[in-house]
């Protein structure tokens, strides 16, 4: 008997990303470095439902979400000279967003995002108390495959942090790496092992 | 078949969606993935995953984006509000340190008659001459400062 039909999927986008300033982003620079209304309104509109999308997933809060995701609006307004260009405009909004998470996090201490930057503390991970997963759930179109989107919520947020970030978001290796601020080898060994992790909840939800 | 070969197919399958393959090694992927029914089905789980990983949808706030928008839009005149006054701030700070170097010769001639006219203690004429020639400055620097404390309460808001 034969194995099902199998196509490999290749990763979506060139896997390293090379450090370039394209026209468009050298023009995204300028803009945010001048501030213009016009342009940051055009980016919020763009972005509106990837970053939500990413805030959502990393809190598993949609009202926190919705706090963070305007405080993102606001640094990159207030930092916008700090975009040089020279990356992706979404990487420089995912780690502003990132901190502000990470921020959050701290001070409120939100349970699923303790270790979000700390995947090695070997702290064990308590999944996000029920009430936040079904809010989140709430939150999620019913048509699409729901037991995927809730298996994501099983497993630790550093890991469904770069599994967004990369089969998601599509970002390169090396766009993650800039997010996280974190090595290549380091976003590498987080996806592997997300991926593992993802595997193995998935299996626990058919069983 | 030989276990080891399931467990390189495996590895091979991870490497294939986070760093790509080798064409030899895809190739082998392939071949294997044909042969055997047990990864066969695990690469179609690991795709099936990843399919609606990249399609997992969230339903946006209604109005986030112009609510977001507007509350930008405020951020920005405040800051260019408060930025035009600290352009101003500065330009007198540096008018007035600039003052204070450049009159200190002819400040300190007055203060040196003062003395010598109306018999007043050394002590007393450096340290007049010190005040007259910092306090305005210092002054223009507090300015500033408090300014700025402002603008920072009001970003807390």
């Amino acid at each position: 008997m034969s194995a099902p039909a199998f196509t490999l999927t290749a990763a979506p986008r060139p896997l390293l990303f090379a450090g370039f300033m394209t026209d468009d982003t050298h023009a995204l620079a300028i803009g945010l470095r001048q501030r213009d209304p016009d342009l940051l309104d055009r980016l919020i509109e763009q972005y509106q439902q990837r970053l939500y999308r990413y805030l959502l997933f990393l809190t598993g809060n949609p009202s926190l979400a919705e706090d963070l995701f305007q405080e993102t609006w606001i640094r990159v307004l207030e930092r916008g000279n700090q975009y040089n260009g020279k990356s992706k405009f979404e990487s420089w909004l995912f780690a502003i967003a990132r901190n502000l998470v990470i921020d959050a996090s701290r001070r409120k201490r939100i349970s699923s995002l303790e270790d979000l930057g700390d995947p090695e503390s070997n702290t064990p991970y308590d999944p996000p108390d029920e009430r936040a997963g079904s809010v989140l759930q709430l939150m999620l179109s019913r048509e699409n495959e729901q037991s995927v989107q809730l298996s994501l919520l099983k497993i630790p947020p550093y890991y469904r942090e770069v599994l967004l970030l990369r089969f998601s978001e599509e970002l390169g290796l090396e766009e993650i790496a800039a997010v996280l601020t974190a090595p290549i080898s380091t976003v590498k060994s987080r996806l592997y092992r997300g991926l593992a992790a993802l595997k193995t909840v998935m299996t626990e939800g058919a069983a | 078949m030989n276990e080891n070969l399931h467990e390189r197919a495996q590895r091979l399958l991870a490497e294939s969606v986070v760093e790509g393959l080798r064409p030899a090694d895809e190739t082998w992927l392939r071949e294997h993935l044909a042969e055997c029914l047990e990864c066969g089905h695990g690469a179609a789980a690991t795709q099936k995953a990843l399919r609606a990983l990249r399609a997992v949808p969230v339903n946006v706030p209604q109005d986030l984006a112009a609510r977001t928008q507007l509350r930008v839009r405020l951020r920005a005149q405040e800051t260019s509000t408060a930025a035009s006054g600290s352009f101003w701030l500065w330009v007198v700070t540096a008018a007035s340190w600039l003052l204070g170097v450049f009159s200190a010769p002819l400040v300190w001639r007055g203060f040196a008659w003062l003395g010598a006219n109306f018999g007043l203690p050394k002590l007393a004429i450096e340290m007049g001459f010190v005040l007259w020639w910092a306090v305005p400055a210092l002054v223009a620097v507090a300015a500033v400062i408090h300014q700025r404390s402002l603008s920072t309460g009001t970003k807390g808001i």
